[in-house]
């Protein structure tokens, strides 16, 4: 094995490649600008000059635990509604997109579902839970429409109301976790985030071409009005602090570090 | 939103036009016409492309896939509402057998687009036939286990028997196309039988009676769908018995042995009663 610094007596050889020391510069930082093509040496900084991630974040692992948990249950209640809406939409593209979006759901249902167990939360089902009542009564309204004539209904509680929420508290969480300790996080939400970007377009686009009249278009508002207030009641997928701000003592345990 | 979803409540737009399985076979053309045109298709009564049928009949076959995928979609995303997480016991089901039944969904979504491809690629029209609903009939039980049965081991089961076929159909017919998209639909199928032969065992692992009743409940489904000896393994079946694809998918020797003999059973039933149809009304009896 090569000796390293790290072992305390540097070899002859490694002083030999030693690279020259720019002036107010450490060895290290010296090198990783200047490259190390010049001397052969493999020593590099341990973080490159354009990986600017940052150690601090503002969740803790049990917070980020309560959110996944959030997260997770959510994503439940969506694939599942999504699926039980197959039978009852008569419009057969609206029928093969919820088919589809359905899968997509449950796959990020099991993606928090997995990342339980690695923020020390051995029994996923006990933080699998909404974030309030209200969350558990949006979801109850958001599922409620089934007749056949109230597919503008079911698309606009998941398109107008939902997926824009996930796609709020998701980039908050990423944008404001520790990018080094919750990188596994971070990799979900990327994943999930393009997926609820290309299902939000989807879910709009069909909305957009069902909605072609004044009462389709009051229809599609009294909905939507009706399904906010109950989510601004909830305060978000994760209640209060969802994208920051509000009561962020609720149930959380965030803060600066 | 109703737990359970009645099998005559299935959304569809005006082109459709719904029948089921009882209303079929009381149609005299359904039960009556087994050899009544033997001699132009042959030897044979395998769906191939040199039978003067072959067109109306490949378009037929597709048009009941594209309806028994719409269906399928329906009966998984179903199964992913209609159940609680749990253990599998009651009304519950794990969360892993949720995620299957909700990645079947986005399967048979595909199936749906495909099977809507190439249909209009073979010159049909939607709801130009009509809609069997017995598929999702299948996947109404308030067991879940008694719907994997039902569906992802019997009606799966049987949509990798006309894949097979189709897909050797395309292959005659010099049909890439269509053999291109039988191969990745038959991958699928092979997928959710397999899938249900799983959760069968698995769930019902410690008690015998459910694994006995969702077993029985197969075989009901199964038979339902020998079609009167539409499938089986001679030649004077449409529909082939694909034996190595079932295997992969779970099945056991002796379960396809099983499966074989009913086919033969309802091929001989069939034949009977047609000869009895027949003598009574004079026309003749049916060779073979």
């Amino acid at each position: 094995m090569r000796p390293t610094q790290r072992d305390g007596d540097e070899t002859a050889a490694a002083a030999v490649r030693r690279p020259p020391v720019a002036r107010g510069l450490s060895p290290v930082a010296t090198v990783a600008r200047m490259g190390n093509t010049a001397t052969g040496s493999t020593v590099r900084a341990p973080f490159a000059p354009w990986d600017r991630r940052d150690l601090p974040g503002r969740f803790d692992v049990a917070e980020t635990a309560r959110r996944v948990g959030n997260y997770a249950w959510t994503e439940m209640k969506l694939f599942e509604a999504l699926g039980g809406w197959v039978a009852t939409v008569p419009e057969l593209d609206v029928k093969m997109r919820f088919g589809t979006h359905c899968y997509h759901h449950a796959w990020h249902a099991d993606l928090w579902r997995k990342r339980l167990p690695e923020l020390r939360e051995m029994k996923p089902e006990r933080l699998t839970v909404p974030a309030n009542e209200a969350m558990e009564r949006f979801v109850g309204a958001l599922t409620e429409p089934e007749a056949p004539e109230l597919t503008i209904e079911k698309l606009v509680g998941v398109y107008r109301v939902l997926i824009p929420r996930f796609i709020a508290a998701y980039t908050y969480h990423r944008n404001n976790t520790s990018e080094i300790t919750d990188a596994p996080t971070i990799r979900s939400i990327n994943f999930i985030l393009q997926d609820e970007y290309d299902d939000w377009r989807d879910g709009e686009m069909l909305l957009q071409s069902l909605i072609t009249t004044p009462d389709h278009v009051r229809r599609a508002a009294d909905h939507q009005q009706k399904l906010e207030a109950i989510m601004v009641e909830a305060g978000g997928i994760t209640g209060s602090g969802s994208i920051g701000g509000g009561d962020d003592t609720t149930g959380n345990s965030e803060g600066d570090h | 939103m109703r737990q359970f979803f009645p099998v005559e409540d299935l959304a569809r737009d005006e082109r459709f036009v719904q029948t089921n399985m009882a209303e079929r076979m009381k149609d005299a053309r359904t039960v009556n016409d087994v050899g009544s045109s033997r001699k132009s298709r042959g030897k044979s009564m395998r769906l191939t492309p040199d039978r003067h049928d072959a067109s109306d009949g490949a378009r037929s076959l597709m048009h009941g896939i594209m309806v028994g995928e719409i269906q399928a979609l329906e009966g998984a995303g179903r199964t992913a509402h209609d159940f609680a997480v749990g253990d599998g016991t009651g009304d519950t089901i794990p969360f892993e057998l949720k995620l299957d039944m909700a990645r079947q969904a986005w399967d048979e979504a595909r199936h749906v687009e495909i099977s809507a491809k190439l249909s209009d690629w073979m010159g049909t029209e939607l709801g130009q036939f009509a809609e069997n609903t017995v598929l999702f009939e299948a996947a109404c039980s308030n067991d879940p286990i008694l719907r994997l049965a039902g569906v992802n081991r019997a009606l799966e089961g049987l949509a990798i028997d006309v894949f097979t076929q189709m897909k050797e159909f395309g292959d005659l017919a010099g049909d890439p196309y269509l053999e291109f998209c039988e191969d990745w639909m038959l991958a699928d199928e092979v997928t959710h039988v397999k899938m249900g032969s799983d959760w069968l065992r698995k769930v019902t692992e410690h008690d015998p009676d459910r694994r006995a009743k969702a077993l029985e409940f197969q075989q009901v489904v199964d038979k339902l769908f020998s079609f009167g000896g539409a499938r089986g393994e001679t030649e004077e079946s449409p529909i082939g018995l694909a034996r190595r694809f079932r295997e992969l998918a779970g099945f056991t020797d002796d379960e396809v042995d099983q499966i074989s003999q009913m086919d033969h059973d309802a091929l001989e039933e069939r034949k009977a009663a047609v000869r009895a149809y027949r003598d009574k009304a004079g026309v003749g009896s049916v060779p073979g």
